[in-house]
C-alpha cells in the first residue's frame, strides 16, 4: 500500500514539473536571447541631423546586425534605444545577453571562427590584448577619419584621453597603451577610489583618510562599528584577475612599482622590487588588521553588497559599485555613501587609478562594417551618452561633455564628493598594467600569491614575491617584444 | 562481483547456425560484447596519447610543439607545486574517507534498528546522494554565506561572527571536505545497511544468550561479517575522493592560494587555464598511476575477503 | 543486531544522533527549495518568514536560457544511458552465460574505466575532439559519457542475468525458441525492473557529470552543473535564481530516486552488493 502511494507521488511530481516547464515556454538555441524582447521607448535620446557632406545616418539602411552584449546595466541601457537606433537608420539589429561568466569564451571561438558572427561584440581593454594580435578586430581609426563615414557631431576629442587612449595599442607587448591603431570604443568605464558610509564616520566623529598611514590608522576604530560581524574595509579577494586590477594595481602603480618591465626583447616581472613588496606589505596588513574574514571569497558585488548594507565602512574599489549601492533604495545605506580619492601612498602627491572600460569592438571578418560603424557611432555619441548617465545609469560616462553638463552634475549631487573624486583622479587615470597576451593567467597567479601571504604561507612578503616573479616570468617566457 | 560460479549456457539447438561453424561459437561472446568494448576503450585512447604528449612541449597557444624528452616529468618533479598537490590529494582523500566510512558505518548502525522513524529515513537520507557536487557546493555556498547565509545567521546566534569557511587556508580543507561528506556519506549508508540487512540472525542471538557485550558483538562478530561491504564503499570513495575536482573547483578553484589544489586541480589549471598541455600531463598520469595502483591492491584484498566470507556463512 | 530490551535513554539518544544526522542531510535542501520563492530585497533582513513570489523562476526560466540546458542535459544523459543500454545488455548477458578466455580481464577492465581519474581523460580528449570535431556536440559527449554509464549498466546488469538460472533459457529452447526470441519475450522480462533502475542510476550519475561538460562543450552544449557554475561566480545579488537553478537541476534526481528504491543498492555497488 505504501509503495502504490509512493508511485502516486512520484507520478503526480514529475508530471507537475513536466507540465510546468512546457508552460513556461522553451527557448531555442539561438544567439537571440528571450529577455530582450523588453523595450522601454524612453523618448529624449536625440538624433543628429545628417546635414554634412557625404554622410547620412541612412546610407547603410536595409542592413542587418548581430551584436553580443554582456549582461551589464551598459548593454541594457543600449538594448532600450534600439529601436530609436533603427528608425534613424533602417538598420536591424540582433543580439544576445550572456552573463560575464560564460561571455568571453562565447565572444573567443565566434571571433575565431571567422564567420563574421558577430558584426559587434562588447569587450574590456585587457581582452583587446588577446584579440588584436590575432587579427580579429577592426581598426577603427580609418573609420573615424572618415567624414563620409562618421557624422560631424561625433566629437571624437570630447572622448576623456586616458580611456579611449586605453584601447589604443600598437600591438607589441611592452609597449604601454594609449598610442597605435584604435581597437574599440568606450561606453563607460570605471576608476578605483575610496567609497565610504558618512553617517557612520559621522557618527564616529572620524575624518576619512587621505593617505595609507591615515587609513591604516582607522582601522582600529571601525572594527565591528556597527555590531559584531562588521568590518572596516571591503575589497576583492577572489582568486583571479578581477581582485588585482582595482584598488590593488591603483595602488601598486601609485607606490611607482611596475608589473613588467622590458629587457632585451623579453618581459620581465618586476613584482619584486622594493616599491612593489613595500606596497605588498602594506595591502596585505590591511587585510589582515581590517578586512572582511573571507576576503578571500570576496567579488565585485559581495565587496559593494557589504557596503550597502552596513556591514562594511569603507569599499575600496570602483567608484561605480559603490554608486549603484547608493541609488535610491539599491540598499540600506543608500544615501549614506559618499567618495574621496584613493588613499596616497607615502609621500606621494598623485593617485594613478587603474580603470576598466566596457567598450565596444568591430568584428574584422564582419561583413556590415560601415552598417556596425555606425552603430558603434550611435551608442558613443554625446546625445545618446548623455541620455545614458542621465536615464540608465551608465557611470562614469566617456565623454567630458556628458560628465561635465548640468544635468549628470545633478543627478551626481546625490553622491557626496563622487564628482570632486573624479575630477581629482582622471588626469592620471589609465591602464596601469603592461600589454601582453598572458594577462589573465599573470594576474590569476598573483591573485592566488596574495590569498597565499594573507593565509601565511610565506614568511615574508618577499619571498612569496619572488616566487610570483618565477611563476610571471615563466608565463611571459613566449611572448617575443619589439 | 560475480556469483561463486558464472552459470554458462549451452547451445542446444540441434540444427542452430553455431553447430555448423563452431567458431562462430566461440566467437559469440566476444561479438556481443564488441560494441561496448568499442565505445569505452575509443575514450581511452586518448590515455596512449596523453603519455605521447606529456614528453612534449605542446601548447594550445603556440602553434610549434616538439619532443622535448622528459623535461616536463623533471620540472614535475623538482617544482614544489607537484609535491604540494599530492599531498593535499592525500589530505583531501583521508579527511573525506575516514569520515565518511566512521561515520556512515556509525548512522548505518542506527538505522538497521527497524522502527517506523528509521524506516523513513532510509529512504529520504538518499537524496544528498543525488545531487550533482556542483549543485551541492553551490547550495553549500549560499547556506554559508557570511552576509545572508541561514548558517551564517545561525552561528551568529552563538556570538560566532564571519566564520571563514572556504575563505581561509584553516577551514578550506575542512569546508570541502563536509560538502564532499554531505554528498556522499549517504553511499557508504546505503551499502553498510544493506550488509548488516543481509547478516544471518543466529550468531547474534547466541552471542545474546552468550552474555556478550555489545562492544564484543561488534568487534568480533559485526565488524568480521561487514568486511566485504566495507571494502566496497571504501574502495569506491577512496578512488573517488583522490581525483575529487567539481567540489573543489566550484568552491575556490583551487584556493585560497593554494590549499586546495590537489593532482586533477593543478592538471586542469596548468592544462586549460595555462593551456600548457604538456606540462599537466605528469600530474594527470601521477594521479593516475596512484589510483591504479592502490586500487589493485584493494581489489584484490576484497576478493580475499570475499573468498574468506563466503567460506563461512 | 539490537536487542529488545535496550533501555529508554539509549534509544532516545539513538533517535537524537539519527535527527540530527537528518536536519544535516535534508535541511540544505529543504532550505534552498525555500529561498526560491524569496525575493532579492528580503533575501538580508528575513529567515523563514516572508511573503513568497515567484519572480526568482520568471527570471531563470524566462529570462535566461536555463531551459535550453536543462533539456540538453535530457539530451546527452538519456542518449548516454541509450547507447549503454543497447551496447551494454548483450555484453552483460555475454559476460554472465559465457565462459571465454579474458573474461574476466576484459570485465575488469570496463570496470576501470569508471576509476580513471576524469581530468586523464578530458585533457587529450579535448585536443583529439576539436579535431574530430565532436567538440561541443551532443554526439561527442554521449560518448564520453560511457564512461560514467556503461561500467555500471553492464556490472549490474550481468549480476541481474545471473541471477536467473540457466534452466528458464534452457526450457524455452526446447520448446523451440530461437536464440533471440530466448533474449527478448523472456529474459529480458525478467530483468526489467533492475535494468529499469540501473539505467536511471546511471542517468543520475550522468546528469550530475561536471568535469566532462565542462571542458568538451561550450555554448551549443551546456549542462547544468555547468551552468549553474555562471551563479556562483559571477557578481550578482541574485541568491533566489542561484537557488531556483539548483532547484531545478535537483528536482528529477530526487523524484527519480525514489522510484528506484529498491534496487538502489545493487546500483550504486555495481552488483558487488544484493540490496
Amino acid at each position: 500500500m505504501k509503495r502504490h502511494w509512493q508511485k502516486i507521488i512520484t507520478l503526480t511530481l514529475a508530471i507537475a514539473m513536466i507540465l510546468s516547464l512546457a508552460a513556461c515556454g522553451g527557448s531555442t538555441a539561438t544567439t537571440a536571447a528571450p529577455a530582450a524582447t523588453t523595450t522601454a521607448a524612453a523618448a529624449g535620446g536625440g538624433e543628429t541631423s545628417a546635414a554634412a557632406a557625404g554622410f547620412d545616418w541612412k546610407q547603410q539602411d536595409g542592413s542587418k546586425l548581430r551584436v553580443m552584449f554582456n549582461q551589464h546595466p551598459y548593454a541594457e541601457a543600449i538594448i532600450q534605444k534600439i529601436p530609436d537606433f533603427t528608425a534613424l537608420t533602417g538598420i536591424e539589429v540582433e543580439y544576445s545577453l550572456t552573463p560575464e561568466e560564460n561571455y568571453f569564451d562565447k565572444v573567443t571561438t565566434a571571433l575565431n571562427s571567422k564567420s563574421g558572427d558577430p558584426d559587434i561584440f562588447m569587450t574590456g581593454a585587457y581582452q583587446v590584448w588577446e584579440y588584436a594580435p590575432a587579427g580579429y578586430v577592426e581598426d577603427l581609426s580609418t573609420y573615424i577619419n572618415d567624414a563620409g563615414k562618421t557624422s560631424p557631431d561625433y566629437d571624437f576629442a570630447d572622448f576623456y584621453p586616458g580611456i579611449v587612449g586605453s584601447l589604443q595599442w600598437d600591438l607589441v607587448a611592452g609597449h604601454k597603451t594609449g598610442s597605435g591603431p584604435q581597437w574599440a570604443l568606450p561606453l563607460g568605464f570605471e576608476m578605483y577610489s575610496l567609497a565610504y558610509n558618512k553617517t557612520v564616520f559621522a557618527d564616529l566623529g572620524l575624518t576619512p583618510p587621505k593617505t595609507m598611514e591615515e587609513l591604516k590608522a582607522l582601522l582600529p576604530k571601525l572594527k565591528e562599528f556597527n555590531g559584531p560581524g562588521s568590518y572596516a574595509l571591503a575589497i576583492r579577494g577572489s582568486r583571479n584577475w578581477a581582485t588585482i586590477h582595482p584598488g590593488y594595481m591603483t595602488t601598486y602603480a601609485s607606490y611607482g612599482a611596475q608589473d613588467f618591465v622590458v629587457e632585451g626583447n623579453k618581459l620581465v616581472s618586476k613584482v619584486n622590487s622594493p616599491e612593489a613588496v613595500a606596497m605588498t606589505d602594506e595591502w596585505v596588513q590591511m587585510i589582515k588588521d581590517g578586512g572582511a574574514p573571507s576576503w578571500s571569497s570576496y567579488t565585485w558585488y559581495q565587496a559593494g553588497a557589504d557596503l550597502g548594507a552596513g556591514k562594511a565602512a569603507m569599499l575600496y574599489d570602483a567608484d561605480c559599485n559603490g554608486y549603484f549601492q547608493n541609488v535610491e533604495g539599491a540598499s540600506q545605506e543608500a544615501g549614506n555613501i559618499a567618495w574621496i580619492p584613493a588613499p596616497l601612498p607615502e609621500g606621494k602627491s598623485d593617485i594613478y587609478s587603474n580603470m576598466w572600460t566596457w567598450a565596444i569592438a568591430m568584428n574584422s571578418s564582419s561583413k556590415n562594417k560601415d552598417a556596425a560603424w555606425l552603430f558603434m557611432q550611435y551608442f558613443t555619441s554625446k546625445e545618446y551618452t548623455q541620455w545614458a548617465s542621465v536615464n540608465a545609469k551608465v557611470v562614469d560616462p566617456a565623454r567630458k561633455s556628458v560628465f561635465e553638463s548640468a544635468d549628470f552634475q545633478a543627478v551626481l549631487d546625490k553622491a557626496e564628493g563622487f564628482a570632486a573624486t573624479f575630477d581629482a583622479q582622471i588626469a592620471n587615470t589609465g591602464i596601469q598594467f603592461t600589454p601582453q597576451p598572458h594577462f589573465f593567467e599573470t594576474t590569476t597567479e598573483w591573485a592566488a600569491t596574495l590569498q597565499d601571504i594573507v593565509g601565511g604561507k610565506y614568511k615574508s612578503t618577499q619571498e612569496a614575491m619572488d616566487a610570483l616573479k618565477k611563476k610571471m616570468d615563466d608565463i611571459v617566457s613566449d611572448v617575443e617584444v619589439g | 562481483m560475480a556469483k561463486t560460479k558464472p552459470v554458462v549456457a549451452e547451445v542446444t539447438q540441434e540444427n542452430s547456425l553455431y553447430n555448423k561453424k563452431p567458431w562462430l561459437t566461440r566467437a559469440r561472446p566476444y561479438l556481443i560484447i564488441a560494441p561496448s568494448l568499442l565505445i569505452t576503450i575509443g575514450i581511452l585512447v586518448p590515455f596512449v596519447s596523453a603519455i605521447f604528449y606529456s614528453l612534449t612541449n605542446y601548447s594550445f597557444r603556440s602553434p610549434n610543439w616538439k619532443f622535448i624528452g622528459l623535461d616536463n616529468w623533471f620540472n614535475a618533479l623538482t617544482s614544489p607545486e607537484y609535491w604540494h598537490a599530492i599531498w593535499v590529494t592525500i589530505q583531501y582523500a583521508a579527511a573525506t574517507t575516514i569520515s565518511e566510512m566512521l561515520l556512515g558505518l556509525g548512522i548505518a548502525i542506527l538505522l538497521s534498528r527497524e522502527t517506523r522513524f528509521t524506516k523513513i529515513l532510509r529512504v529520504v537520507l538518499i537524496f544528498p546522494l543525488m545531487i550533482a557536487p556542483v549543485i551541492a557546493t553551490l547550495i553549500w555556498q549560499l547556506m554559508t554565506n557570511n552576509s545572508v547565509g541561514i548558517i551564517e545567521k545561525f552561528l551568529n546566534l552563538f556570538n560566532i561572527y564571519n566564520f571563514t569557511w572556504s575563505s581561509s587556508p584553516k577551514t578550506a580543507l575542512f569546508t570541502a571536505a563536509l560538502i564532499d561528506f554531505w554528498v556522499y556519506a549517504p553511499f557508504v549508508i546505503v551499502l553498510i545497511l544493506a550488509g548488516i540487512q543481509s547478516l544471518p540472525k543466529s550468531p547474534f542471538e547466541a552471542s545474546r544468550i552468550d552474555g556478550g557485550s555489545a562492544w564484543f558483538t561488534f568487534k568480533n562478530l559485526t565488524l568480521p561479517m561487514l568486511k566485504p561491504f566495507l571494502y566496497i564503499a571504501l574502495i569506491f570513495r577512496l578512488m573517488a575522493a583522490m581525483q575529487e575536482f567539481a567540489i573543489i573547483f566550484a568552491l575556490t578553484k583551487g584556493g585560497p592560494g593554494d590549499t586546495l589544489m590537489n593532482l586533477s586541480v593543478t592538471a586542469y589549471n596548468t592544462g586549460f587555464a595555462f593551456m600548457k598541455f604538456g606540462k599537466s600531463l605528469p600530474y594527470i598520469l601521477t594521479l593516475w598511476l596512484i589510483i591504479n595502483i592502490i586500487s589493485k591492491r584493494l581489489v584484490a584484498n576484497w576478493q580475499k575477503v570475499m573468498k574468506q566470507a563466503s567460506g563461512n556463512s | 543486531m539490537f536487542s529488545e530490551n535496550q533501555s529508554l535513554l539509549s534509544r532516545l539518544i539513538q533517535n537524537l544522533l539519527l535527527i540530527i544526522y537528518s536536519i544535516f542531510a535534508l535541511f540544505p535542501l529543504f532550505w534552498m527549495a525555500l529561498i526560491t520563492f524569496k525575493s532579492d530585497l528580503q533575501m538580508f533582513n528575513t529567515t523563514f518568514f516572508f511573503t513568497p513570489t515567484l519572480e526568482n523562476y520568471k527570471a531563470v526560466l524566462i529570462g535566461t536560457d536555463y531551459i535550453k540546458t536543462f533539456i540538453d542535459n535530457v539530451i546527452v544523459s538519456g542518449g548516454a544511458v541509450l547507447v549503454s543500454v543497447l551496447a551494454g545488455v548483450p555484453a552483460a548477458y555475454a559476460l554472465a552465460r559465457f565462459n571465454f578466455k579474458y573474461k574476466e580481464d576484459l570485465a575488469f577492465t570496463i570496470l576501470s574505466f569508471k576509476f580513471a581519474p576524469e581530468i586523464l581523460v578530458i585533457l587529450p580528449l579535448f585536443m583529439i575532439y576539436q579535431k574530430l570535431h565532436l567538440y561541443d556536440t551532443y554526439l561527442g559527449l554521449i560518448w564520453v559519457y560511457q564512461l560514467i554509464t556503461m561500467p555500471l549498466l553492464i556490472w549490474v546488469v550481468r549480476g541481474y542475468f545471473e541471477d536467473i538460472s540457466v534452466e528458464v533459457e534452457q526450457a524455452a529452447e526446447l520448446d523451440g525458441y530461437p536464440w533471440y526470441s530466448v533474449f527478448w519475450k523472456i529474459l529480458l522480462p525478467l530483468i526489467k525492473p533492475g535494468l529499469v533502475a540501473s539505467a536511471l542510476l546511471a542517468f543520475i550519475f550522468a546528469w550530475n557529470s561536471f568535469t566532462f561538460s565542462l571542458q568538451l562543450s561550450g555554448f551549443n552544449i551546456q549542462t547544468v552543473t555547468v551552468a549553474s557554475l555562471r551563479y556562483i561566480a559571477s557578481d550578482t545579488v541574485h541568491y533566489g535564481q542561484m537557488a531556483v537553478a539548483a532547484t531545478i537541476a535537483a528536482l528529477p534526481e530526487v523524484i527519480l530516486a525514489l522510484l528506484i528504491q529498491k534496487h538502489l543498492v545493487r546500483g550504486l555497488s555495481f552488483g558487488a552488493v544484493k540490496g
